[in-house]
């Protein structure tokens, strides 16, 4: 059976690049803007499902038009369409109300898998899969960590705490990728030249706004100091003989 | 008029999950803060048990949701035995544990009453007017605080950011709670568990020393970094869930909310950024030493002794000087 799939992303700012403000305590956010990287498992699993059985894979993502770069990406991975839902600050809406826009666009395709990351890695609330799916009427399988089509369904393990929990689950369905699903792919450079020829088309979204009473400060790093001693700017040999007479005090070593 | 804190507590094989014990502290957080009695809900089937332990934890009321279709985790069960409970409570905050499930759940019902929500929260304050919830972002380096207004709010643990609740010599009461699954459809059904492998290097959980390699190492064959120091401190090896689900080192020696929990003498952390989820697993060891390059990793926060700087200069050299 030939599966249409539709793939939400998100693009983040490169979290290995994120510092913080040692006055301010603020964040630093670095100027790149990647995939997501739950999202990237995602596409990877879509293509998989795509390639071993048919269909479509979709990707749709909604923000300011420099979310172009993020579905680029996904296409040259191999995706065969993208849509763009443009709102200015896709961080600046609280995830119901982004949830909302996103089901608008989706209540206009048709599909049989969605698939999300488990959470972005910036705000990381991992709210807006389980949203999308209440509002579109949908089940939805969480922290999933494989996933096979199979007669009548998928069958998918997750992740508990206590082991993978083994389920079968019917389309249409919302799966969200959790790490250990798959190893996303690199984008070939014919992907990447292929990628420039597919359709990546804006749509028009409602008005959107804020709908339940929600407000957050600026993340900031906590006043707390760290507990314990910590060296820094220290060439490595007297770090570590620190460290060492350290232990050695404690009886650790 | 909403009034009180509902938390939703988990229970498996007969025992209440030890996420359930710092949900109830979490749930006291809100109490305080927001006014109103305490309700905990245990959903499942045959929990008489977890329920009485619930009991004794210091919550005002136990509320048990008892339903064959609630044995085993589905979304579609849960949210609807957390739907009526909800509706027959009126709570101004619904908190769920820092499990996976309760991380699935909340956003769900949130979505059902259009109303606000946070996930993986650290402490609760504010006031029955405006909850106050605080989360880290950005990988931990950073946390915001969230406020939410209107009646009813969902809110999800952060695992390991509260302590477990301790019994207080008194009883709470313990009341069926009824819900109607019969509508709940099996569009998502349960074949199976592969219980988490608790096999595999034994030595872990009785280990003095564990020294845990992350995903800084860069690639496999640099665990032997790693092992060598673990060989020098007579300690076990193990890793974070980014180099197991990696396929770097067997689930064994996963160390976290979804590995195992240890509490060394000594826990040596190499390129691991300290996620909660991993915390989680290894925050009661006795002394941590974190080596990590980036003066904002989250790990420095609970080290007892850290060192900035690339671990491909500092574990070689460390190697070196315990010789
Ligand atoms: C439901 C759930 C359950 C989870 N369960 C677990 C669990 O059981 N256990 C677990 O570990 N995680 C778990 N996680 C994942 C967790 O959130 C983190 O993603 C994971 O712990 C990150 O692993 P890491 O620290 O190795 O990798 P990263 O977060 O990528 O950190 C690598 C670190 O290495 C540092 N580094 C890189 N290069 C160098 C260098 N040359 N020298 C020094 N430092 C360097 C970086 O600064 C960075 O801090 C879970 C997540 C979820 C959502």
């Amino acid at each position: 059976m030939a599966y249409s799939i539709v793939v939400l992303v998100k693009q983040v700012p490169d979290l290995n690049a994120v510092r913080v403000d040692k006055a301010s305590g603020k964040p630093l956010l670095g100027d790149q803007l990647v995939l997501g990287a739950a999202d990237a498992i995602a596409v990877e699993a879509a293509l998989q499902l795509k390639e071993a059985h048919g269909g479509e894979v979709t990707v749709v993502s909604a923000g300011p038009p420099s979310v172009k770069d993020a579905l680029q990406r996904a296409l040259a991975m191999g995706a065969d369409r993208a849509l763009l839902a443009p709102i200015d600050q896709a961080n600046a809406l609280d995830t119901l109300a982004l949830s909302r826009v996103l089901a608008g666009v989706l209540s206009g395709l048709t599909f049989d898998i969605l698939i999300t990351g488990q959470n972005s890695d910036d705000y990381e609330s991992g709210q807006v899969p389980a949203q999308v799916a209440e509002l579109l009427g949908l089940p939805q399988v969480s922290w999933v960590t494989k996933l096979v089509a199979v007669d009548g369904g998928l069958a998918i393990e997750r992740d508990t705490e206590d082991g993978k929990q083994q389920v079968i689950a019917a389309t249409p369905v919302v799966i969200m990728a959790a790490d250990g699903l798959n190893e996303p792919r690199y984008p070939s450079l014919k992907g990447i030249m292929a990628a420039k020829k597919k359709p990546l088309e804006t749509v028009e979204v409602a008005a959107v706004s804020a709908t339940t009473d929600i407000t957050w400060s600026d993340p900031a790093a906590p006043q707390k100091p760290p507990a314990g001693i910590i060296v820094q700017d220290k060439p490595a040999a007297e770090a570590v003989a620190e460290l060492v007479a350290w232990l050695r005090t404690k009886n650790l070593a | 008029m909403s009034n009180g804190i509902l938390i939703i507590a988990e229970s498996h094989e007969g025992a209440l999950r030890p996420a359930s014990l710092e949900l109830v502290t979490a749930g006291l957080a809100a109490k305080a803060a927001v006014g109103g009695s305490l309700t905990a809900l245990l959903p499942g089937s045959n929990v008489a048990g977890p329920a009485t332990e619930l009991a004794g934890l210091g919550v005002d009321t136990v509320k048990v949701a008892e339903d064959p279709k609630l044995s085993a985790f589905t979304t579609d069960a849960w949210a609807a035995a957390v739907e009526a409970a909800v509706k027959a409570l009126d709570p101004r905050v619904v908190i769920f544990a820092g499990t996976t499930s309760g991380r699935d759940l909340a956003p769900r019902l949130a979505a059902r009453f259009g109303a606000p929500s946070a996930a993986n929260v650290i402490a609760i304050g504010g006031s029955s007017d405006t909850i106050v919830a605080t989360r880290p972002v950005l990988g931990g380096r950073v946390q915001t605080d969230v406020s939410l207004g209107g009646s009813l709010a969902f809110l999800s643990a952060g695992p390991g950011a509260f302590e477990k609740a301790v019994s207080t010599g008194v009883t709470a009461p313990v009341e069926a709670l009824a819900v109607d699954l019969s509508g709940v459809s099996e569009r998502v059904r349960v074949t199976g568990l592969a219980a988490a492998d608790s096999g595999g290097s034994s030595s872990l959980a009785s280990a003095e020393v564990v020294v845990a390699g992350g995903r800084g190492l860069k690639e496999p064959a640099n665990f032997a970094l790693v092992e060598e120091l673990a060989g020098k401190l007579g300690g076990a090896v193990a890793a974070s869930r980014a180099v197991v689900d990696a396929g770097w080192r067997s689930h064994h020696e996963q160390i976290g909310q979804t590995g195992k929990t240890v509490s060394p003498k000594l826990y040596i952390a190499v390129g691991i950024s300290g996620a909660v989820q991993h915390n989680v697993g290894m925050q009661g060891s006795e002394a941590i030493v974190a080596i990590n390059r980036d003066p904002d990793a989250p790990i420095f926060k609970i080290a007892s002794f850290g060192i900035v700087g690339d671990l491909f200069e500092i574990v070689p050299e460390l190697n070196r000087q315990l010789s």
